[in-house]
């Protein structure tokens, strides 16, 4: 129901929540399904994950440091292992919520952002932001791969940092254009 | 502006349904914490109650770092419905607004619509049942019936439905 002429709610007029370019919409979809997904994998194929992981420590050996005395390279390849997993536990749970938060963020973008070349600034960034999840899985490869210090440190800042760098420009630039509305809706109208 | 196109709303019920899982989760998280004591000394009465499950033998250090694993497996399947009830309740309300606004065959927008609000309802749920299976059944055989009753279909159906919804969503987007 609208609200009466008479109702004026704070902050301006009511809007209508619009849709996002259909590829926005896409890419959000893509990363719930695939944290969706990648959980549920995670859970069935715990074991042959694990060992993968194992064999991935052994295979790289140099990089882990591995030194042939059981009970350090245990310590070693456990600590690895463990990182490993713990970059897959972060994609499935950043990836579910990336995904919401770009569908939602880009939704107000589309509904409250005027002009079209800060719309579509804020629309690169914030998809670009919610790629991050994919950062966890470099993370995991990295690990077993270079070494889980290098790895860790490699997936940082090639990935991690530069993609979620832009969903926190993003998500900065979208509460600007907020407050801009906000003002704007706040300052009297001319007769 | 240039008019971009509008969102539609998804059916009611399933609005109704997210936001009662939404509730759930928040009342879930709430009760952990408040009856905290209440709630693991039950489960440790029922494990107590059921020692052949659990392999309890009656030596106190050893039953001790029994009961201690599987109360932190039960406290886990608490958080996990939780954080789980929070996180679903906020992906049927997304994706079965993408699903009202660009699934357009009317056999299709239903079915995928029930999909995705049955499945992303029930999976967190089996957390809850896992949790509460942990005391009688044991860590292992209450995994594998929540897995089965719970996970196994609910998951299946969202997953099957996020990815349809990717399908339908590139092929407009390639279409257009």
């Amino acid at each position: 129901m609208l609200p009466s002429r008479h109702f004026q709610p704070p902050g301006g007029p009511p809007i209508e929540l619009r849709r996002p370019p259909l590829a926005i919409v896409l890419v959000a979809v893509l990363v719930i399904a695939l944290g969706e997904t990648g959980g549920a994998a995670m859970s069935q194929l715990a074991p042959a994950v694990e060992r993968y992981a194992t064999a991935r420590v052994d295979a790289n050996a140099e990089a882990h440091g591995l030194l042939g005395s059981p009970e350090y390279d245990d310590e070693v390849r456990s600590r690895a292992v463990y990182s490993a997993e713990a970059g897959l536990s972060f994609f499935h749970t950043h990836a579910e919520g990336l995904g919401l938060i770009l569908f939602f963020t880009s939704t107000l973008v589309a509904s409250v952002v005027a002009g079209r070349r800060v719309r579509a600034a804020l629309y690169a960034l914030l998809t670009a932001g919610s790629l991050f999840p994919l950062g966890y899985l470099a993370y995991s490869v990295a690990v077993l791969e270079l070494g889980r210090d290098s790895g860790i440190e490699a997936a940082e800042r090639w990935v991690l940092i530069p993609l979620g760098s832009a969903a926190i420009v993003g998500l900065a630039g979208l509460a600007v254009c907020l407050t801009a509305r906000v003002r704007a809706a706040a300052r009297p109208s001319l007769p | 502006m240039t008019e971009a196109p509008a969102w539609r709303l998804p059916p009611v019920w399933v609005l109704l349904v997210a936001v009662l899982l939404i509730v759930c989760a928040e009342v879930g998280g709430a009760s952990m914490v408040r009856f905290k004591i209440e709630l693991t000394r039950w489960a440790r009465g029922v494990m107590l109650a059921h020692p052949e499950i659990h392999g309890l033998v009656g030596v106190r250090d050893v039953d001790e770092r029994i009961l201690d694993e599987a109360l932190v497996k039960f406290d886990a399947g608490l958080r996990l419905f939780h954080i789980h009830a929070e996180g679903m309740g906020l992906v049927i309300i997304a994706t079965t607004t993408v699903a009202a606004t660009l699934v357009r065959t009317p056999p299709a927008r239903p079915v995928m619509i029930t999909l995705l609000t049955v499945g992303g309802a029930g999976y967190p749920l089996g957390y809850l049942l896992w949790a509460a299976l942990i005391p009688y059944f044991g860590m292992e055989r209450g995994k594998a019936i929540a897995e089965w009753l719970f996970w196994i279909p609910f998951g299946g159906a969202t997953i099957v439905a996020l990815w349809w919804l990717a399908a339908v969503v590139t092929l407009r987007l390639v279409r257009r």
